[in-house]
C-alpha cells in the first residue's frame, strides 16, 4: 500500500473523527495577521501568519508562500514570507502548510503604482486644423518608471466654441481660432495646440482606376481637393453608397473602401464612391460585375492509401522524363511511397520504403530529381532526423544516408534547395545540411529566432530566400544566399519578420503578383479550442484557422491586406501556380482561389473561389471524410495528398454555360 | 505526543490502509490502469481481473491539434483518485500539464510548462506536481523542473536542474522530489518546501556535486561539429535495441528514473546506459549499492512491501525483478515486443503492469505479470508507443 504521510494521516483523522474532537497539534488552519499589506515600490515587508490547530493553539508547522502572477513584480520568499515590492499592483498571496498544502489561506499585498509622468497625444504635433474636419486622437499614459499604464484619460478643449472633443478623443473643429486639446489622467496632462482655420478648398475631384470592375477587384480612388493649388494636407473622407444587385438582411457589407481610397466589392451592383472635405464632395459611380471564375473539378485518379494516414507530397519530373510523386505517412509505421503519375488517371505505386519512425511527415525532392529527403518522427530510438534517398530510379529507391546529429527532436518539415536540406528541428530552429555528397551529409548552418518562446513549423525556400512559419512569431524571411544581407546556407540572416493577427502561422507561401506586389500567404493551424474532444469515436477530426494575405512589397512595412477563410474548416498546406492559390483545408477539402490582381478584404466573399474538391473515399479507414493535407500543381494537374485516402489527381475544367 | 494523538493517527492509518489494500473477494478483484500512447495521442483505460483478463475499457483522445502529434507521456493519479494528470510533450514549442477528472476523463484545467515535459509526480497531499521538462530533443543545456499548484493549475516555479531531467518521483513524506539527469549523470534532490535544488549526486563517481554539467553548445555555441552529439545511445551489451532517449553525449550512466523505498531511506536510480541500478542512501547522500542490470534499465518500481525491485529493460525488451535483500535477480521476463517502457505494481503486490512501446507501426501493448510466478498473464494492445502508466488508487 502507499505509505501515507503524517499530514495525510492527520487530514483523514480530522475527517474521520471530527475536528473538534482533536486537541493534538494537528495543523488545521493558517491565521494571517493582516489580510492586506501595503508596500511602496522598493519597500520590504513581512507576512505575519501562523499555523493553528482546530482549537486555535499554535502549531509549529512551516508555511509556503506563493504569489501567482507576481514574478518580477513582487518578490516573495517562498519559505519565510519576506516581501519586496518591485512594481505596482494588487497581488494575491497564497499561504499553504508545507506538510499539507490543502490547508491554505490568502492575503493581498497592495503596491501603489508609480506616479504618472506624462500623457502623449497622437496623431500629430498640432498646428493647422481645418474647420469642419474630424480626427480621432489617442492618448498614451506613462508613469515615472516609463511604463505605459492602462488609464483612460479625460478629454477637453480650451474653447468649445472653436472645437470640441468627445470621450473617445474625437476632435471636431467648429470655428476659426486657437484651441488646445488636452488629455488628462490623474492630474497629468498632454496637449496639442491647434490653429483652426477655414478650409481653403474650393473644389474636389475624384477619380477611380476603373469604372467597371468585378467583385474582388481593388479599385483605387484618388481625391484631389483644390485650393487654388492642391490642398494636400486636408483630410479626405471616403465612403461608399451601395446599390448592390442583391441585398440581404444582416448580410456582410456589399463593398468597402478604406481611407486610402482602396475600394473592393463583395456583391455585384452599382456603387457610388464619395470623397468629402468640409463643404465639398465629389463622387463617382462604378459598376461591379460578378467575378465568374468558377470552374468544375474532374476526378482523374487516385493512388489509394487506405490503411494509414497520408502526410505530405511532392511531384516531380524524374530524370527519365516520366512524372513521379512521393507521399509520406503519419502516425503509422514509417512508410514512404513512390508513384508513377505520368498518367494521372492511373497512379502506379513504384516503390516504398519503411524507416524507423511513426511519421514521415514531409517529403521533398532535389531540383535535379535524384535525391529524396524524408523527415522522421517517432523513431523507436528517439533519434529521428532525416533519411536521404537515391530516388533517381523511383522503381528502386535506395537509402543513401541518414542524418540525426542534433536532429533528435524530430524533423517535421524539410526543404531541399541548392544541395542543402533545410530541416525544421525540434520545433524551435532549422538546421542546414549540406548534401552535395548525399552519402555524407553534414551540417553547415543553423537559424533560430531569438524571440521569447519562439517556435517554428515549416520552411519554404525560393531563390535563396527562406520563408519560415513560426506560430505566434509569424513569418520570418531569411537570406540563405539569395538576399541582399550576405546570407548563405552556413550563415542564414534574418531579413524581416511579420506576425499576423492570427498568431498561429503554420505554413507560408510567397507570391510575386504580376501587379508588382509581393504577397506572402500565411496559413494558420488551429486545433480545438480546448483539450477535450467532442464525441471522438463518431466525429472525424476538424481544424480551424485561415489564410492571411500579407503585402510584403515594402518589406519594412508589411501590411495584412486580405484573408481567405471558410467557416467550417482550417487551413493547411498551400501551393501557388500562376494567379491561383491551391489551399488544403483539411475537412473543408481543397480550394482553388483566384488571386489575380491586387488583393484586399475577404477573398472568400468576393467570388474568388474557383473550385472546391472534397475527396470522398468510401473504402478508406475513415470513410468519406476528406482531410486535405497538401496540394501541388504539376503539368496542369492538381495532385492532392489526402490524409485519409492517399494521393489524388484532379483537373479543373471551365464551367460550361447552360444553354436553355 | 499524547496518547489521544497517537490513537487518532492510528485510526487514520487504519482507514487509509483499508482504502488501499483491504482484501477483497477474489471474484471482485480488479485493477485499473491508465496508459499513454505517445505516438497515438491517446490514453487507454484498462481493467484487469485475474479471472477475466485485461481489456481496454476506454480510449481517450488527447491534445488539441488532431493534425499534430502532441506526445502524451507522463501520468500520475491524484491520491484521492478524483483526478489524473498527463504531460503533453510537444507544443509550439512548450508542452503542457493537463488535469483530468476521473470518470468523465475530461480536461478540467491545463497549464503550459517547458520543453517536452515528461515524467510527473505529485506530493502526497496531491497539491504540488513536479514535472520534468526533459527537453529530450533539444540542445544539451540545463533544463528545468516545473512545479505546479494543482488546485489552481498554474506553474509556481520552473527550477533549473540539469540537462534532460527525467523520472520525477516524491519521497514518501512528500518533502523532497527526486529526478535524474540523463545527460549529466546526476541525481537531483529538490525541496518541496523551498522549491530549490538541495543536493546533487554524481551517479558515476558517487560524489556529491554542486551544479549541472556544462556541456558543449554545439552549433549554438559556435562549434560546428556538434560535439555533444556524437552517436546514438549505444546498442546494449546484450545486443538489445538502442534503449535510450534521443540525444547523446558523454553520460556514462544516463539515468532515466528514480523511485523511493517506502521507508524513505533509499532512492533507486536506473542507469540506462550504465546498465545498472544505483541504490542511493538518502541520509548519507552516497551510493549504497550498484545492482547490475544489463539491457538498458529505464523505468523502475518497487513492491509495496519493499522486498523487490522491478525495472523495464528498454534495450533488451524485458522486465527484470530483483530481490532487494539479496540482490539476486529473480526473474527476467521477455516482452512480446521491443522497447519496454513503464512499470507499475498493484497495491497488493500481486501484479506488475508493463507498457511496451513497440517499433514503427506496432501497437503499444500492456502486459500484466504475475509477481508470484513471474508469468505473463495478460496482454492488451493500445495505441502506438505506449509509455506512461498510472494505476487507479485503491484498486487491488
Amino acid at each position: 500500500m502507499r505509505i501515507p504521510t503524517a499530514a495525510a494521516l492527520w487530514s483523514v483523522a480530522l475527517l474521520a473523527l471530527g475536528a473538534s474532537s482533536v486537541d493534538a497539534q494537528a495543523p488545521a488552519r493558517i491565521v494571517v495577521e493582516e489580510e492586506t499589506l501595503t508596500l511602496q515600490p522598493g519597500e520590504n515587508g513581512q507576512i505575519a501568519a501562523r499555523v493553528v490547530d482546530a482549537d486555535g493553539n499554535p502549531v509549529d508547522a512551516p508555511i509556503m508562500y506563493m504569489a501567482r502572477g507576481a514574478r518580477g513584480r513582487l518578490d516573495v520568499n517562498r519559505t519565510t514570507g519576506a516581501l519586496q515590492a518591485v512594481y505596482g499592483g494588487e497581488y494575491l498571496v497564497t499561504l499553504m502548510v508545507a506538510t499539507d498544502r490543502n490547508i491554505r489561506a490568502e492575503m493581498v499585498v497592495s503596491v501603489p503604482y508609480p506616479e504618472l509622468d506624462r500623457v502623449d497625444v497622437s496623431p500629430g504635433a498640432g498646428g493647422r486644423f481645418y474647420l469642419g474636419t474630424v480626427v480621432r486622437h489617442e492618448a498614451a499614459v506613462y508613469d515615472v518608471a516609463g511604463d505605459v499604464r492602462d488609464v483612460e484619460p479625460g478629454w477637453s478643449t480650451s474653447d468649445e466654441s472653436v472645437a470640441t472633443v468627445d470621450r473617445f478623443g474625437v476632435f471636431s473643429a467648429h470655428a476659426p481660432g486657437q484651441v488646445t486639446l488636452t488629455a488628462t489622467a490623474e492630474g497629468v496632462s498632454g496637449e496639442l495646440r491647434y490653429d483652426v482655420v477655414a478650409s481653403p478648398v474650393t473644389s474636389i475631384s475624384l477619380s477611380g482606376s476603373q469604372e467597371v470592375g468585378r467583385t474582388g477587384d481593388v479599385i483605387h480612388f484618388e481625391a484631389a481637393p483644390m485650393a487654388g493649388e492642391a490642398a494636400s494636407d486636408i483630410p479626405v473622407t471616403y465612403s461608399v453608397v451601395p446599390y448592390a444587385d442583391i441585398e440581404a438582411t444582416a448580410d456582410f457589407p456589399p463593398a468597402e473602401i478604406d481611407q486610402r481610397g482602396r475600394f473592393v466589392a463583395y456583391r455585384p451592383g452599382v456603387y457610388t464612391v464619395m470623397a468629402t472635405v468640409p463643404g465639398h464632395s465629389a463622387n463617382q459611380t462604378i459598376r461591379i460585375e460578378p467575378r465568374n471564375v468558377s470552374e468544375t473539378v474532374e476526378f482523374i485518379g487516385q493512388g489509394a492509401v487506405r490503411d494509414v494516414p497520408t502526410s505530405d507530397l511532392w511531384v516531380w519530373e524524374g530524370i527519365d522524363g516520366r512524372d513521379y510523386a512521393i507521399t509520406g505517412t503519419w502516425g503509422a509505421f514509417g512508410a514512404t511511397y513512390w508513384w508513377d503519375v505520368t498518367d494521372p488517371a492511373a497512379p502506379v505505386l513504384t516503390d516504398s520504403l519503411v524507416v524507423d519512425a511513426r511519421t514521415t511527415n514531409d517529403v521533398k525532392v532535389s531540383e535535379d530529381g535524384r535525391v529524396c529527403v524524408i523527415s522522421r518522427e517517432g523513431a523507436s530510438n528517439r533519434r529521428n532526423g532525416i533519411v536521404i534517398v537515391d530516388c533517381s530510379d523511383p522503381r528502386n529507391v535506395e537509402v543513401l544516408s541518414t542524418f540525426d546529429d542534433e536532429l533528435t527532436g524530430g524533423v517535421h518539415n524539410v526543404f531541399v534547395h541548392d544541395n542543402h536540406v533545410y530541416a525544421v528541428n525540434n520545433g524551435v530552429r532549422f538546421d542546414v545540411i549540406n548534401i552535395e555528397d548525399p552519402t555524407s551529409p553534414h551540417r553547415v548552418g543553423r537559424f533560430e529566432l531569438d524571440t521569447p518562446g519562439h517556435g517554428i513549423h515549416d520552411i519554404w525556400i525560393v531563390d535563396g530566400i527562406a520563408y519560415t512559419s513560426n506560430w505566434a512569431d509569424g513569418v520570418a524571411v531569411i537570406d540563405v544566399g539569395g538576399g541582399d544581407r550576405g546570407g548563405s546556407p552556413s550563415n542564414p540572416v534574418l531579413m524581416t519578420r511579420f506576425a499576423d493577427i492570427g498568431g498561429a502561422t503554420h505554413a507560408a507561401f510567397p507570391y510575386w503578383s504580376p501587379t508588382g506586389r509581393f504577397y506572402i500567404f500565411m496559413g494558420d493551424e488551429i486545433g480545438r479550442p480546448g483539450f477535450n474532444d467532442l464525441d471522438a469515436e463518431r466525429t472525424p477530426p476538424r481544424m480551424a484557422g485561415y489564410i492571411h494575405v500579407v503585402d510584403f512589397t515594402d518589406p519594412n512595412n508589411p501590411e495584412e491586406v486580405a484573408r481567405y477563410e471558410i467557416p467550417e474548416a482550417g487551413s493547411h498546406n498551400m501551393w501557388i501556380d500562376g494567379d491561383r492559390l491551391y489551399a488544403a483545408f483539411y475537412n473543408g477539402g481543397t480550394r482553388v482561389i483566384d488571386i489575380s490582381g491586387e488583393l484586399k478584404g475577404n477573398l472568400t466573399l468576393q467570388g474568388r473561389e474557383i473550385a472546391h474538391y472534397s475527396a470522398n473515399d468510401p473504402d478508406s479507414f475513415v470513410p468519406n471524410a476528406p482531410f486535405s493535407w497538401g496540394p501541388q500543381i504539376h503539368k496542369g494537374h492538381l495532385f492532392i495528398a489526402e490524409h485519409h485516402s492517399g494521393l489524388w489527381s484532379v483537373r479543373l475544367q471551365p464551367r460550361r454555360t447552360l444553354v436553355p | 505526543m499524547t496518547s489521544r494523538r497517537l490513537a487518532t493517527l492510528a485510526s487514520a492509518a487504519a482507514l487509509l490502509a483499508g482504502l488501499a489494500s483491504a482484501p477483497k473477494p477474489a471474484h471482485a478483484q480488479s485493477y485499473r490502469a491508465y496508459v499513454a500512447a505517445e505516438s497515438e495521442d491517446e490514453v487507454a483505460v484498462l481493467e484487469f481481473t485475474p479471472e477475466g483478463g485485461l481489456s481496454v475499457e476506454k480510449v481517450i483522445r488527447v491534445g488539441r491539434w488532431p493534425a499534430e502529434i502532441e506526445g502524451p507521456h507522463g501520468m500520475f493519479f491524484d491520491p484521492s483518485g478524483a483526478y489524473w494528470y498527463l504531460t503533453l510533450g510537444h507544443g509550439f514549442p512548450n508542452g503542457y500539464l493537463l488535469k483530468y477528472e476521473t470518470g468523465p476523463d475530461t480536461v478540467v484545467a491545463a497549464t503550459e510548462l517547458g520543453f517536452f515535459p515528461a515524467t510527473v509526480s505529485l506530493t502526497p497531499d496531491g497539491v504540488l506536481a513536479f514535472a520534468v521538462n526533459s527537453n529530450f530533443y533539444g540542445d544539451h543545456v540545463p533544463s528545468t523542473v516545473s512545479v505546479v499548484d494543482t488546485q489552481e493549475m498554474y506553474e509556481i516555479e520552473r527550477v533549473t536542474t540539469c540537462t534532460m531531467p527525467h523520472g520525477s518521483r516524491m519521497s514518501p513524506d512528500g518533502m523532497h522530489n527526486y529526478s535524474a539527469c540523463m545527460m549529466d549523470d546526476q541525481l537531483v534532490e529538490m525541496s518541496t518546501f523551498s522549491l530549490e535544488v538541495t543536493r546533487r549526486l554524481n551517479l558515476v563517481t558517487g560524489e556529491p556535486v554542486a551544479g549541472p554539467v556544462a556541456h558543449g553548445a554545439g552549433m549554438g555555441g559556435g562549434g560546428m561539429s556538434g560535439a555533444m552529439a556524437g552517436g546514438a545511445m549505444g546498442v546494449t551489451p546484450d545486443g538489445g535495441a538502442m534503449g535510450g532517449m534521443g540525444g547523446s553525449g558523454m553520460a556514462a550512466c544516463s539515468p532515466t528514473w528514480t523511485t523511493l523505498s517506502g521507508d524513505g531511506r533509499f532512492v533507486y536510480v536506473a542507469c540506462n546506459r550504465g546498465n545498472e541500478i544505483v541504490q542511493v542512501d538518502i541520509e548519507s547522500w552516497s551510493v549504497a549499492r550498484r545492482i547490475p542490470a544489463g539491457g538498458a534499465p529505464y523505468n523502475l518500481a518497487l513492491t509495496h512491501d519493499g522486498s523487490r525491485l522491478l525495472a523495464t529493460l528498454k534495450g533488451s525488451g524485458h522486465l527484470a525483478v530483483w530481490n532487494l535483500g539479496t540482490g539476486e535477480q529473480l526473474a527476467k521476463i521477455e516482452s512480446t515486443q521491443k522497447v519496454t517502457h513503464g512499470v507499475a505494481v498493484t497495491p497488493d503486490d500481486r501484479f506488475a503492469f508493463v507498457t511496451v512501446e513497440g517499433i514503427g507501426g506496432q501497437p503499444g501493448i500492456v502486459e500484466v505479470i504475475d509477481l508470484a510466478n513471474y508469468a505473463r498473464v495478460a496482454v492488451a494492445e493500445v495505441g502506438k508507443q505506449a509509455g506512461g502508466i498510472t494505476l487507479v488508487p485503491g484498486a487491488g
